[in-house]
C-alpha cells in the first residue's frame, strides 16, 4: 500500500492504543423535530462509538442520518436525549465538546472567499494549533488530500471534490478525537476515495473515532466497524460489521439491508 | 403528451427552434419561486409593508421636489418671453434620458445576473433545452423586469408632469404606448453594454484593492455631482434666486443638449406632440434595431454561458503561499468577517465604499443645509443639523449590517459546530462593524470641523453621538437579522435581493435620525423664538437619548440570545 505520510500525528496528539477503549461518542433517546412540522426527524437513537472504532450511520434519503450527525456536531438543538463527546454534554459544555471533535458537513460548505491556506488558518486559529503543528500537519494532509498548488488559491475557485478535500483538512488541522463525515466519498476520485479510507483506518488505529454517514453500502461494509441502521428516523437496528463478516466472510451486506427495507 | 405539444415538441426539435412549452414552463418556474417568498411562515410581512411605505415615500418625494421644479422651470423666461411648449419638452427629455440611463445600467445588471449568474445555467445546460429555448424565456423575463421599472418610473414622471402642466387623453394615450416600447430599447441598450461591462468585470475579478478605489472614486464623484443638485435644490428652496441660475447662456445649453438626446427626446416629441410621425418612426427604427441587437448579442453570450457553466473549476489570481503564526478566535472571525465582505463587490461597494464616502455625503448637505436653514428661519443650528445628518447617514450606511447574520448562509451552522461562543461569534461582527462605523464617524467629524463648520468640541461630541447610534443601527440591525435570518441558496451563498430586514432597519435609522436630529432642532427653535436661553441642552439631549438608545440597543441584542443561539435552526434553508 502507498504511505500517504500521517506521522507524527499520534506522537504529536498523544494517541492511544489501550486495549480498554474509552468511549468518545455516546448519544441516548436522541429526538429531534423541526420546528412547524409535527413529525419527528430523529426519534429514540441511542448509540455509541469508542476509541479507535468507525461506526457508520446508513439509512435511504430523509431517514435521519444527517440530522442525527447534525446535532451530534451541536448545529442542531433537539428535543430530548444527551450527546457526550469526549466526556462533555453538547448542550452544557458545547465548546469543550466540540474542540474535540472535526466534521465535514454533506455540503461541503465553507468560506470561498478565503484561500485554501487562509481556510486552514482560520481553523487552525479557531481550533487554537500551536504554529509549530500547523506546517508539519498540513504537510501531513496534503500527502493524503493532495490538493496540491491550489491550495494557494481562493476557494471559490474550487470544483466540488476541490472544496471536498480542503473541508476534510480543515476538520482535521487540529488532530480531533473524533471526526464526523456526512456522506465523505461523494464527489471524490477514486484516488482520493482510496486515499480516504486507508487513512481512515490509520487515524482510529492511533485511538481516535469517527463516524459517517452513507448510502454507499459498499463503503460501509469495509469501513466500518459497526452500523446504525436508521429508517424514518428510527433506529432500527445495530450491527457489528466486523464480527459479521468474521464469522460469515459471504455475508451480503447489501441484500440484508433491501431485506430489513422490505420488511418494514 | 397530447397530439398538438408533440407536434409542437418534434417540429421544434426538427429545426432547433424554441419550444413554446419549454418557454411557458421556464416562466411558470420564475413565477412560482416569486410566489414562495410570499408563503407563511417565510413570509416577513413588516419587512414587506416597510418596504411598500420606502417605495411611496420616495416616490411622494420625488413628486413634491420634481413638482415644485417644474413649476419653476415652464414658467422662466427667454428672450423676454415664456414657451410652456419648449420648456415641456425640454424638461421630459432630460428626465427621460434619466429614467433610461437608469433602466440601462438596471437592465445591464439584470442582464449579467440572468446571463452569466444564475445557477439554473447548471442545470439547463444538462437538461435537453436548446438555447433558442431559454433565450426567448429570458428575454420575456428581462423585458417583464424592465417593463415593471419603466411603469413606475414613467407614469411618476407623467403624473407629476400633467399634475403641474395640465394634460389631455392623448397624453395618457402617449403613456401607455412609451411605457411598452421604452424597455426594447433600454434592452438593446443594455445587451451592448453588457459584454463590456463583463469584460471589466472579469478583469476587476480579484483586485479587490483596484475595485475598492475604483468604486469608492465614482461613489465621491456620484456624491460630488449629488451635491450640485442639493445646491439647486437650496437655489429653488430660497426663492426666485433658481431663475437667476437657469440664465440665458443656461438655457441655451439645456435646448440644445436636449437636441442631441436621442432617443429621449423622440419620447419627449410623442407625449408634447411636436414632430410627432417622425418621432414615432424614429422610436420604432430604434426599437428594431434594438431588438435586433439584443437578439444577437444576447444568444450569442447565452451559448457562450451555458457552456462555460459546464467548466467547475477556475483560475485565481489571488494566492497565499504561507502558513500564519497562531492567532486568537476572535481575531480570525473578524478577519474571515472583513475578507468575506472585501472580496465580495456588491458588499464591498453597499458597505466600505458608503462608510469611506459618508464623511463627503455629511459635508456636501451640511454645507447645503446650514446656509439653507439660516436663510430660511434665521437659527445657527450647525451641530444640530449636523448631528441629525451624521446619524441619517450613519444609519444609511450601517444598513449593510441587517444581513450580519443571513450573508453567512449555511456557514453560519459550520461557525455554530466550532468551539466558539456565541459571544465571540456576534462580538465578531459587531466589532467590524464598530471600526468601519468608528473611521467613518472620525473622518466626518475631522472634515466638518476642518471645513470650519462645526468647532473642534462640537466635533467630538458629533463624533461620539454617532459612533453610539452607529452601534444602535448595529446591534439591532444584527439582533433583528438573527431572528429572521434567509440564507441565500446561491452557489457562493452571496445575498442578491434586498430583504424586509433590510427595509425594516432602513426605516427605523431615518425614524431615529429624524427624531433625535427634529427634537433637538425643533427645541432649538422654540428657545429662540421664545428668547428663553437654551445653554448646553442639545449637548445633553443628544448625549442622554445617545446612550439611552445604546443601552435599549444592547439590551435587544443580548435578550435571550445564549438561548436563541443554541436553538437556532433558521434561515430557511
Amino acid at each position: 500500500m502507498q504511505n500517504y505520510g500521517y506521522e507524527g500525528y499520534p506522537s504529536d496528539m498523544g494517541g492511544t492504543q489501550s486495549v480498554q477503549r474509552q468511549e468518545v461518542v455516546r448519544v441516548k433517546g436522541l429526538y429531534k423535530r423541526y420546528s412547524r412540522k409535527a413529525d419527528w426527524a430523529v426519534t429514540n437513537v441511542t448509540f455509541s462509538c469508542r476509541e479507535g472504532e468507525i461506526v457508520g450511520l446508513l439509512g435511504h434519503n430523509g431517514a435521519g442520518k444527517s440530522t442525527t450527525l447534525k446535532c451530534l456536531e451541536g448545529m442542531l438543538p433537539f428535543e430530548r436525549g444527551t450527546i457526550t463527546i469526549a466526556g462533555h454534554d453538547i448542550q452544557r459544555d458545547g465548546e469543550a465538546a466540540k474542540q474535540n471533535m472535526g466534521f465535514v458537513t454533506d455540503n461541503h460548505a465553507t468560506f470561498v472567499k478565503m484561500t485554501g491556506l487562509q481556510y486552514i488558518n482560520f481553523m487552525a486559529d479557531v481550533y487554537e494549533v500551536p504554529t509549530k503543528l500547523r506546517e508539519k500537519r498540513l504537510a501531513a494532509l496534503e500527502q493524503v488530500f493532495q490538493l496540491g498548488k491550489p491550495i494557494e488559491n481562493l476557494i471559490s475557485s474550487y470544483s466540488h471534490g476541490m472544496r471536498q478535500k480542503i473541508c476534510m483538512m480543515g476538520s482535521l488541522i487540529h488532530h480531533p478525537k473524533l471526526w464526523i463525515l456526512d456522506e465523505p466519498m461523494t464527489g471524490l476520485d477514486p484516488r482520493t476515495m482510496k486515499a480516504v479510507s486507508s487513512f481512515m483506518h490509520r487515524y482510529v488505529a492511533a485511538g481516535n473515532s469517527i463516524i459517517f454517514s452513507s448510502h454507499a453500502l459498499n463503503t460501509v461494509a469495509k469501513l466500518c466497524d459497526r452500523v446504525v441502521l436508521i429508517r424514518k428516523g428510527e433506529q432500527v437496528n445495530e450491527l457489528n460489521v466486523k464480527q459479521i463478516y468474521a464469522t460469515n466472510p459471504n455475508f451480503d451486506f447489501e441484500e440484508y439491508f433491501l431485506r430489513n427495507e422490505r420488511q418494514e | 403528451m397530447n397530439d398538438r405539444n408533440e407536434r409542437e415538441v418534434r417540429s421544434a426539435a426538427k429545426r432547433g427552434g424554441v419550444k413554446m412549452r419549454t418557454v411557458r414552463a421556464l416562466l411558470r418556474k420564475g413565477r412560482e419561486e416569486r410566489r414562495s417568498q410570499f408563503k407563511a411562515g417565510q413570509f416577513d410581512f413588516l419587512g414587506f409593508l416597510l418596504r411598500l411605505v420606502l417605495v411611496a415615500a420616495i416616490v411622494a418625494l420625488f413628486v413634491v421636489f420634481f413638482g415644485q421644479f417644474t413649476e419653476v422651470y415652464i414658467g422662466l423666461r427667454t428672450a423676454g418671453r415664456t414657451d410652456v411648449f419648449a420648456r415641456s419638452t425640454e424638461l421630459l427629455t432630460i428626465l427621460y434620458t434619466a429614467v433610461i440611463l437608469g433602466m440601462v445600467v438596471g437592465g445591464v445588471g439584470q442582464l449579467g445576473r440572468e446571463l452569466f449568474n444564475s445557477d439554473d445555467m447548471k442545470i439547463f445546460s444538462a437538461m435537453p433545452i436548446n438555447a433558442r429555448t431559454l433565450f426567448v424565456a429570458r428575454l420575456i423575463s428581462i423585458y417583464r423586469g424592465q417593463l415593471g421599472i419603466a411603469l413606475v418610473a414613467v407614469l411618476t414622471v407623467n403624473a407629476t408632469f400633467a399634475w403641474k402642466v395640465g394634460v389631455t387623453i392623448f397624453f395618457w394615450l402617449m403613456t401607455v404606448g412609451i411605457c411598452f416600447l421604452l424597455p426594447l430599447i433600454t434592452i438593446g441598450i443594455a445587451a451592448v453594454l453588457v459584454p463590456i461591462f463583463q469584460v471589466i468585470k472579469k478583469f476587476l475579478r480579484e483586485r479587490y484593492v483596484l475595485m475598492f478605489i475604483l468604486v469608492t472614486a465614482l461613489l465621491g464623484v456620484g456624491f460630488w455631482l449629488y451635491s450640485i443638485i442639493l445646491g439647486g435644490v437650496k437655489e429653488l428652496l430660497l426663492g426666485d434666486s433658481l431663475k437667476y441660475f437657469f440664465n440665458e447662456s443656461v438655457m441655451n445649453a439645456i435646448a440644445s443638449a436636449c437636441n442631441w438626446l436621442y432617443p429621449a427626446r423622440w419620447f419627449a416629441n410623442v407625449m408634447t406632440g411636436s414632430e410627432f410621425v417622425w418621432s414615432w418612426v424614429g422610436l420604432v427604427l430604434t426599437a428594431l434595431v434594438s431588438i435586433l441587437l439584443s437578439m444577437l448579442i444576447i444568444r450569442r453570450i447565452l451559448t457562450r454561458a451555458l457552456q462555460a457553466r459546464n467548466q467547475s473549476a477556475t483560475n485565481s489570481l489571488l494566492k497565499t503561499t504561507y502558513l500564519t503564526a497562531q492567532g486568537k478566535k476572535l481575531p480570525a472571525l473578524l478577519k474571515k468577517e472583513f475578507l468575506l465582505i472585501f472580496r465580495t463587490p456588491s458588499y464591498m461597494f453597499s458597505y466600505l465604499s458608503v462608510a469611506f464616502i459618508m464623511p463627503l455625503m455629511v459635508y456636501f448637505c451640511m454645507d447645503v443645509g446650514a446656509s439653507l436653514v439660516e436663510n430660511l428661519v434665521g437659527l445657527d443650528s450647525r451641530l444640530e443639523l449636523a448631528l441629525f445628518l451624521t446619524i441619517l447617514f450613519g444609519a444609511l450606511t450601517n444598513i449593510f449590517c441587517a444581513t450580519n447574520i443571513s450573508r453567512d448562509g449555511e456557514m453560519f451552522y459550520t461557525v455554530k459546530a466550532m468551539p466558539l461562543s456565541f459571544k465571540t461569534v456576534f462580538f465578531s461582527k459587531i466589532i467590524l462593524c464598530l471600526i468601519v462605523t468608528a473611521i467613518s464617524q472620525v473622518a466626518s467629524a475631522v472634515l466638518l470641523a476642518a471645513a470650519g463648520i462645526v468647532g473642534a468640541l462640537d466635533a467630538i461630541f458629533i463624533f461620539v453621538v454617532g459612533l453610539l447610534f452607529g452601534f444602535v443601527n448595529i446591534a439591532v440591525a444584527t439582533r433583528y437579522d438573527f431572528n429572521h435570518a434567509k440564507f441565500s441558496t446561491e452557489d457562493d451563498g452571496e445575498i442578491k435581493e434586498s430583504s424586509g430586514t433590510v427595509s425594516t432597519v432602513i426605516v427605523m435609522g431615518m425614524v431615529l435620525s429624524f427624531l433625535v436630529g427634529g427634537i433637538v432642532f425643533v427645541l432649538k427653535l422654540l428657545a429662540q423664538l421664545q428668547n428663553i436661553s437654551y445653554g448646553y441642552l442639545t449637548y445633553i439631549l443628544a448625549g442622554a437619548m445617545a446612550v439611552v438608545a445604546a443601552l435599549l440597543a444592547a439590551g435587544y441584542l443580548l435578550f435571550r440570545l445564549k438561548r436563541k443561539y443554541y436553538e437556532f435552526s433558521g434561515g430557511g434553508i
